[in-house]
């Protein structure tokens, strides 16, 4: 888009948002969109979506800047930024529910809940910067997926923006529901591609009595992955994260395997599991109460391979993680007993070295009966990578046209989704 | 196009007569033939006496067969059914068990049903993984039965386990007395294979927590069959909880049970489950069962906790001081299994119970925000007092979803308007009240009317939208879910399924 262009565009967005809300991007923001908009509610991001849908321009909701700038090949025209959509609409904490903005970020939102004893327990990096909407959008998740499940578990309502400018809403704010198709599990994970979540209702938890962590290293990966396996078989665990020697290094621990294991629940329960996790890590492991524990915890949760070359998720039949995660000869960090991993590597300097070894680790995924997503590669490299895992045929074929009726005139986040969608 | 209120009823009416007087079948001897030399004499059932089994489901109130009925055994069979009824334009119904309460395998306006109850092995089990594959004519209960040795489950338990199929809950994203604590089968289902109305076969999801693309399972599970035939699942297991505390807690009155429902959920503890009993429930159980519920409690929580053994009387104990200071009058913890077990016999039976209350009764399936659930029952019994009905209650408190059981007897013309009136009136109550239509019997034919109260018609559309784009000739289960021209039942008599 030429300068002229661009300005004139400006122009015409302020017409809708008014203009201090028209913005260049900040540099987190640069390669995901050439402009900022922020909107003040769901009517304005309507107006939005019809302005650019009459004149071809694309437009992302700008929530997951990080992870658009990696994924996207060239910036949207338009990011939406929710900053301004950003209130609690209702929360009831004797219903367990909470009503909240796609703007309003995870962290602003347990705040809130926390003053009755709740979270909502999705626990993706860094909740002070991952608003609601970016956490549905990019459907990333954390240690607590093995005992709360995943974002997609805990949406039981969402409004959306999505072409010709339609306010669409699906679910309710009852946590048990079935009328009408589930609009949340269509919106989680489908990275802005199909409209512009504007509101979100999500189930919240108790946040438990007691927890307590017990910390254990190990002189190699497959002792830990053994241990954590073992764990996972006798022990009900809130989490139970493995990491490589780098990671743990990474983390201040000394550089050894570590097995990081969550429990949770009153003073007896903790005790009693407690006893049985030391058990079967043995009397070396460090035992971590309370506030120490959530010190601990949350610096696990935000761990982000900064440095490496290449980052990836892997996700397979639980059983079959250690094997890949072996083979894989990657660092990582492993949700054990849910498939799930995050791995890196800092040796890969050459177009040629990072996609051998995705290719390498897509196999491993493939063999194991799951799949691999691309987090993040070195940004002289992110043109060469698909971030996806394309699905068989059938698959793909049924996303194709969902992204083309949800999407006919293929302007919201285009061109970096699955199969290029 | 959308259309509601008087208008959508005349054109349903022209449509359902029209379906029922058209003399043109499209099912055909050459059609019969092909589809006999895919499944064999004994993978169909033509003649009309047999057929009259597949009328309805649990929903009795609409009948209507199916011109055939096809038992395919693999998922090669059920392709090449599909591509066959693709290439000549015939709509088609899945059903399962037949247990469904909405009339979601009601064959309406589509000659041909297509069961899947002899697709019914298990595939595969990964104890390791807490996975398991199954095909979709599996019943529920066989799945736990297949792994609880190995100290696992699989948590969603509709009261209809013992015949449901894991088909059908997919279909009706199914819930249960559990899911209070468990979630419904959306949580537990990873993959499916399904069998598109063109006869194309799409694996979607796997054994992996995370998917590659759209959620599309998700999409799936809840679309009540409009997206094709599921013939195989991937299931999450979950491990079974190593002790229970079973609770009885006993009430004067109904509006301090449904106080201490919120106390126990405000005091962060979530139990397994929390079901509901009104004292008309409980005298129709008592003099049905003898099952020793107090028959002058005005209301009875089955309150029910598990997990570790280590913690859980502790856990008994608070739950028990909270009920209390919410007004029980009397708590009484089940001494051991047998005791237990007549409980929840006493809770899963209710409904037959019922029987003797009147000739018929209607269940409805709304739910509200569970803070409301002292509102919702002052509205039922108000309701009940202005139609001149009566209503009993019994339900999963602990979720809040309610099934009231409205009593009639259809030889009064006059009392069954009312019982259809005082039916929709606690639905509307439900909504005004921030809640659903329904937590777990689904829209099918029987909610279809009352869909535009909690969808905008731009919500409608972009539903059907997401159905075509599994089912673009709306072939899989027509007229279903979502109010179209020609596809609203006119409720003639009231809701009579055994809600469970």
């Amino acid at each position: 888009m030429s300068a002229r262009d661009s300005s004139a565009l400006a122009r015409e967005l302020a017409a809708i948002v008014g203009n201090p809300h028209v913005r260049a991007p900040s540099a987190l923001e640069t390669r995901a969109a050439s402009i900022i908009v922020e909107p003040r509610d769901a009517n304005e991001v309507a107006e939005l979506v019809r302005k650019c849908e009459a004149d071809a321009i694309t437009l992302a909701p700008i929530g997951a800047a990080r992870t658009l700038a990696q994924i996207r090949p060239a910036p949207v025209a338009v990011g939406i930024s929710l900053a301004r959509i950003d209130r609690v609409i209702a929360y009831e904490p004797d219903d367990m529910t909470v009503i909240a903005d796609a703007g309003l970020t995870l962290a602003a939102l347990n705040s809130l809940t926390a003053t009755r004893g709740q979270r909502l327990p999705a626990d993706p990096p860094y909740p002070d910067r991952t608003t609601l909407g970016a956490l549905v959008a990019a459907a990333q998740a954390g240690p607590l997926r093995l005992s709360e499940g995943t974002v997609r578990d805990l949406l039981i309502g969402v409004r959306f923006v999505g072409h010709d400018a339609r306010l669409i809403h699906g679910g309710g704010r009852v946590v048990k529901n079935v009328a009408g198709y589930d609009l949340m599990k269509v919106m989680v994970g489908s990275f802005g591609t199909l409209g512009i979540v504007t509101e979100t209702t999500f189930k919240v938890r108790p946040i438990p009595q007691r927890y307590t962590a017990a910390i254990a290293q190990f002189a190699d990966p497959d002792a830990a992955l053994i241990a954590a396996a073992a764990l996972h078989d006798a022990v009900p665990l809130i989490h139970l994260e493995v990491v490589s020697a780098a990671v743990a290094d990474a983390l201040g621990y000394p550089a050894h395997p570590q097995v990081f294991a969550g429990i949770a629940g009153s003073a007896e329960e903790v005790a009693y599991l407690l006893s049985q996790v030391t058990a079967l890590l043995g009397p070396s492991s460090t035992v971590l109460a309370d506030a120490d524990a959530v010190t601990a915890y949350e610096h696990l949760r935000d761990f982000d391979a900064n440095d490496a070359a290449i980052a990836a998720q892997i996700a397979v039949a639980p059983a079959e993680l250690a094997s890949c995660l072996m083979r894989s000869g990657a660092e990582f960090r492993a949700h054990a007993g849910c498939g799930v991993a995050q791995i890196f590597t800092r040796d890969a300097s050459r177009a040629e070295e990072i996609r051998r070894t995705l290719s390498h680790w897509r196999d491993l995924a493939h063999g194991a009966r799951g799949n691999l997503r691309v987090l993040r590669v070195n940004d002289d490299f992110h043109h060469e990578v698909n971030f996806f895992d394309e699905p068989p045929g059938p698959a793909l074929a049924l996303m194709r046209r969902l992204k083309s009726t949800f999407d006919p005139r293929g302007v919201f986040n285009p061109g970096c989704f699955v199969g290029g969608l | 196009m959308l259309v509601r209120g008087p208008h959508a009823k005349r054109l349903a009416r022209a449509t359902l007569r029209a379906v029922a007087t058209t003399g043109q079948s499209m099912i055909d001897a050459r059609l019969i033939a092909e589809l006999c030399e895919i499944i064999g004499d004994d993978g169909m059932v033509l003649r009309a006496t047999e057929l009259k089994v597949y009328e309805c489901d649990g929903w009795t109130l609409e009948k209507c067969s199916p011109e055939i009925l096809l038992r395919p055994r693999t998922i090669a069979e059920v392709s090449a059914i599909l591509k066959i009824l693709h290439r000549r334009g015939i709509a088609f119904v899945p059903r399962g068990a037949g247990t469904g309460l909405s009339g979601g395998c009601l064959p309406l306006g589509a000659p041909v049903m297509i069961c899947t109850s002899r697709m019914n092995r298990i595939l595969q089990i990964d104890h390791a993984s807490r996975r398991i594959e199954v095909e979709s004519g599996v019943v529920n209960l066989h799945v736990t039965n297949a792994v609880k040795a190995r100290g696992l489950m699989y948590a969603p338990d509709p009261s209809s386990q013992v015949a449901c199929t894991i088909g059908g809950n997919v279909a009706e994203n199914s819930g249960g007395p559990h899911t209070l604590k468990y979630g419904v089968t959306t949580n537990h289902v990873l993959g499916v294979e399904i069998v598109l109305p063109d006869g194309e076969i799409a694996e979607l999801g796997g054994p992996a927590e995370e998917r590659c693309g759209y959620d599309l399972v998700g999409a799936i599970v809840g679309s009540e069959g409009t997206t094709g035939i599921v013939t195989r699942a991937t299931l999450k297991l979950t491990r079974a909880p190593a002790a229970y505390r079973t609770l009885l807690a006993i009430f004067a009155d109904i509006e301090n049970a449904t106080r201490a429902v919120s106390a126990i959920i405000a005091a962060g503890i979530i139990p397994g489950a929390i079901e509901m009993m009104d004292q008309m429930i409980i005298r129709a159980v008592e003099a049905a069962f003898h099952a020793g519920l107090p028959e002058d409690a005005g209301a009875v929580l089955i309150i029910e906790l598990d997990g570790i053994a280590a913690g859980i009387d502790g856990h008994a104990q608070n739950v028990s001081e909270l009920v209390r200071a919410a007004g029980a009058n009397e708590v009484r913890l089940a001494r051991d299994e047998a005791e237990r077990a007549t409980l929840w016999k006493a809770r899963k039976r209710a409904f037959g119970a019922v029987g003797r209350l009147a000739p018929n009764y209607a269940t409805q399936d709304g739910v509200v925000p569970r803070t409301r659930l002292p509102d919702i029952l002052r509205a039922i019994i108000a309701i009940s007092h202005r139609h001149k009905i009566r209503i009993g209650n019994v339900f999963h408190a602990g979720d809040g979803n309610i099934h009231p059981i409205v009593l009639y007897d259809e030889r009064d013309a006059g009392e069954t308007q009312r019982a259809i009136e005082a039916g929709r009136d606690i639905l509307k109550a439900c909504v005004e009240m921030g809640g659903s239509l329904t937590g777990e019997h689904g829209i099918g034919v029987e909610k279809m009317a009352e869909m535009p109260l909690i969808f905008s018609p731009e919500d409608l559309l972009v539903m059907s939208e997401l159905r075509r784009v599994f089912d673009p000739d709306q072939r899989a289960n027509p007229n279903k879910v979502i109010p179209v021209p020609g596809s609203c039942v006119e409720v003639t008599a009231p809701r009579r399924q055994v809600a469970l």
